[in-house]
């Protein structure tokens, strides 16, 4: 079958590689119909995550229909649409039990390395590394599901492929920086980052009650977009003052919630980008953390941040002082998809969460290397590429 | 490769030594006195009563803990060398025991791609190693 994979640093290409097979019982086999790159695919490309080999498939964003299910298997049945979470979750661990599922415990079959390198591991991912398990990703014409009940989810007849498609990352992820972040009713919520993730954010603080939400971003194009589909007020830093803006819009107090979703190769106007570039010269750091330490700064006393941009490994001028003397509440996560995809579905049914506008650029597979050039380097518009199989 | 991706990947390297000297050392004697345990998410009596093969075929070599853990998190399961045994295969044995008991197998990984490239090839060396590594 056909797939795209990582061939090396910037370097990802269509290649022919065996079709999957059940491998465990409670396997499937799915043919993928939509997948889409996400801004965490980035982190691969530029060689940010170093567990790569040549040849890997990449793609964890994905929906489809069931092929082949193992004997067991009981959710799912060949002609079933799904949606697939990009967590691989045994759904029978203490943290799949406690709706903690990026934390899986089964999962993750090279537990070694990021035991390691954070102290434990967190659950498989597909296409993600080798440090998240080896799992071969969803820009393919099929791809295997591992525990295939617990990580795959039936799409409702009202709910078309494209909606769908982004139930499986970007909108669970957007959902739980504004749920697990602690949005209030009446409270003033700032995003950063204007991707599919921050705009899923910015979209659900809304729907969890949020007076105002301001999204931060210095594509225009992008803000624009978020302004048209969900009516969020917007602030491009590369021309605005984002302190000042902040402050005019709450009175004075910063934002009750501020929501990360940028991740480790933020961009800077300022000085500071300048320092984080001389720092990873000089190998002192892995991460440019500079949306976090803006969330941080700018977060009112007592606030709460959540950071759902991916990071790897080390940061620095991490602004503890802030954190500490403000009384701040910092949390992350890579997404417990499984926890929020039924609801999210069901409000995608009901109309109430659009996702289908992100879909910028859709394309066959044979394109993936333009997708993915367009989707990094932010040009014609592009918000998400996704492939049609 | 860009610097932070140099920075990365000097991390991911210093990474895969570790995993491979952990497995080098202590292999039985050394840190023998240690327990390895996992938590497993079923009751004691349940481990008792199923305790899976992977770990049981070990039984003549190793001392076998199983007890509550706290707060509701189930069942501690621990083992201790007696023999002669390295700790990586019992790192492995626990893990695909708890697996076992609370998921009903042990999830394998994909094929690996045919063409890896040298650094794919050394990633290899570290992820045939992997499962029966970290922290335990
Ligand atoms: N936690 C999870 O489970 C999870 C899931 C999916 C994605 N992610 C992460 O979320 C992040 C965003 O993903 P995406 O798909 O939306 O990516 P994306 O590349 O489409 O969007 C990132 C946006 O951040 C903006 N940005 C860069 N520097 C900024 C700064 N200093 N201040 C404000 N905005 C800035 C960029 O211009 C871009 O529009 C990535 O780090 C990705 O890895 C995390
Ligand atoms: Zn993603
Ligand atoms: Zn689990």
């Amino acid at each position: 079958m056909k797939a795209l994979c990582w061939e090396g640093i910037n370097d990802v290409r269509v290649q022919d590689v065996p079709d999957p097979r059940l491998v465990n019982d409670q396997d499937m086999i799915l043919k993928v119909r939509l997948s889409t790159v996400c801004g965490s695919d980035l982190h691969l490309l530029t060689g940010h995550i170093p567990f790569m080999q040549a040849g890997d498939v990449i793609g964890h964003e994905f929906m489809g229909e069931v092929v082949e299910v193992g004997p067991g298997v009981t959710r799912h049945r060949p002609g079933d649409r799904v949606v697939v979470c990009s967590f691989i979750v045994c759904g029978r661990c203490w943290y799949c039990r406690n709706e903690l599922y990026s934390l899986c415990d089964n999962t993750n079959t090279n537990p070694a390395i990021t035991q390691h390198l954070w102290g434990s591991d967190p659950g498989g991912i597909f296409g993600y590394s080798h440090a998240m398990g080896g799992f071969r990703g969803s820009h393919a014409e099929y791809v295997r599901v591992p525990f295939a009940d617990h990580t795959a989810i039936p799409i409702p007849d009202a709910v078309d492929d494209m909606s769908a498609l982004f139930a499986s990352d970007s909108v669970p992820t957007g959902w739980m920086g504004a749920d697990l972040g602690g949005v209030q009713r009446g409270d003033v919520v700032a995003v950063w980052g204007c991707g599919a993730v921050g705009q899923m954010a910015a979209r659900a603080a809304q729907l969890l009650g949020a007076e105002r939400v301001l999204v931060i971003d210095r594509f225009d194009y992008r803000l624009r977009q978020a302004e048209s589909a969900f009516g969020v007020e917007t602030i491009n830093y590369a021309e605005t003052s984002v302190g000042d803006a902040l402050l005019e819009a709450t009175g004075g107090r910063g934002p009750d919630v501020c929501i990360e979703a940028v991740g480790c190769e933020a961009h800077s106007t300022g000085p500071q980008h300048v320092y984080d570039q001389v720092k990873s010269k000089l190998k002192l750091e892995m991460d440019r953390p500079i949306a976090v330490r803006e969330a941080i700064y700018h977060c009112r006393k007592g606030g709460s941040v959540f950071v759902l941009g991916v990071f790897t490994g080390l940061v620095d001028k991490f602004p503890l002082g802030a954190l500490m003397n403000k009384g701040l509440t910092v949390r992350g996560a890579q997404q417990h998809g499984q926890r929020y995809i039924p609801m999210l579905l069901d409000r995608i049914a009901s109309g109430e969460l659009v996702t289908n506008h992100l879909a910028t650029h859709v394309m066959p597979l044979s394109e993936g290397a333009r997708g993915y050039e367009l989707f990094k380097k932010k040009e014609d518009d592009c918000v998400r590429s996704v492939f049609r199989l | 490769m860009n610097t932070a991706g140099k920075a990365l990947l000097v991390a991911g390297v210093a990474t895969a030594a570790a995993v491979v000297r952990r497995r080098r050392r202590a292999p039985a004697g050394r840190r023998s006195g240690q327990w390895l345990v996992v938590t497993v998410n079923r009751a004691p009596e349940d481990v008792q009563s199923s305790l899976p093969e992977d770990l049981a075929r070990w039984r003549d070599q190793v001392e076998l803990r199983i007890r509550p853990a706290t707060g509701d998190k189930g069942t501690e399961l621990g083992v201790k060398p007696v023999g002669d045994v390295a700790r990586h295969d019992l790192r492995l044995a626990l893990r695909r025991a708890k697996a076992v008991l609370e998921a009903g197998e042990v999830v394998q990984p994909d094929t690996a791609p045919t063409h890896p490239g040298p650094m794919g090839r050394a990633l290899q060396l570290v992820t045939n190693r992997a499962g029966g590594g970290g922290r335990l």
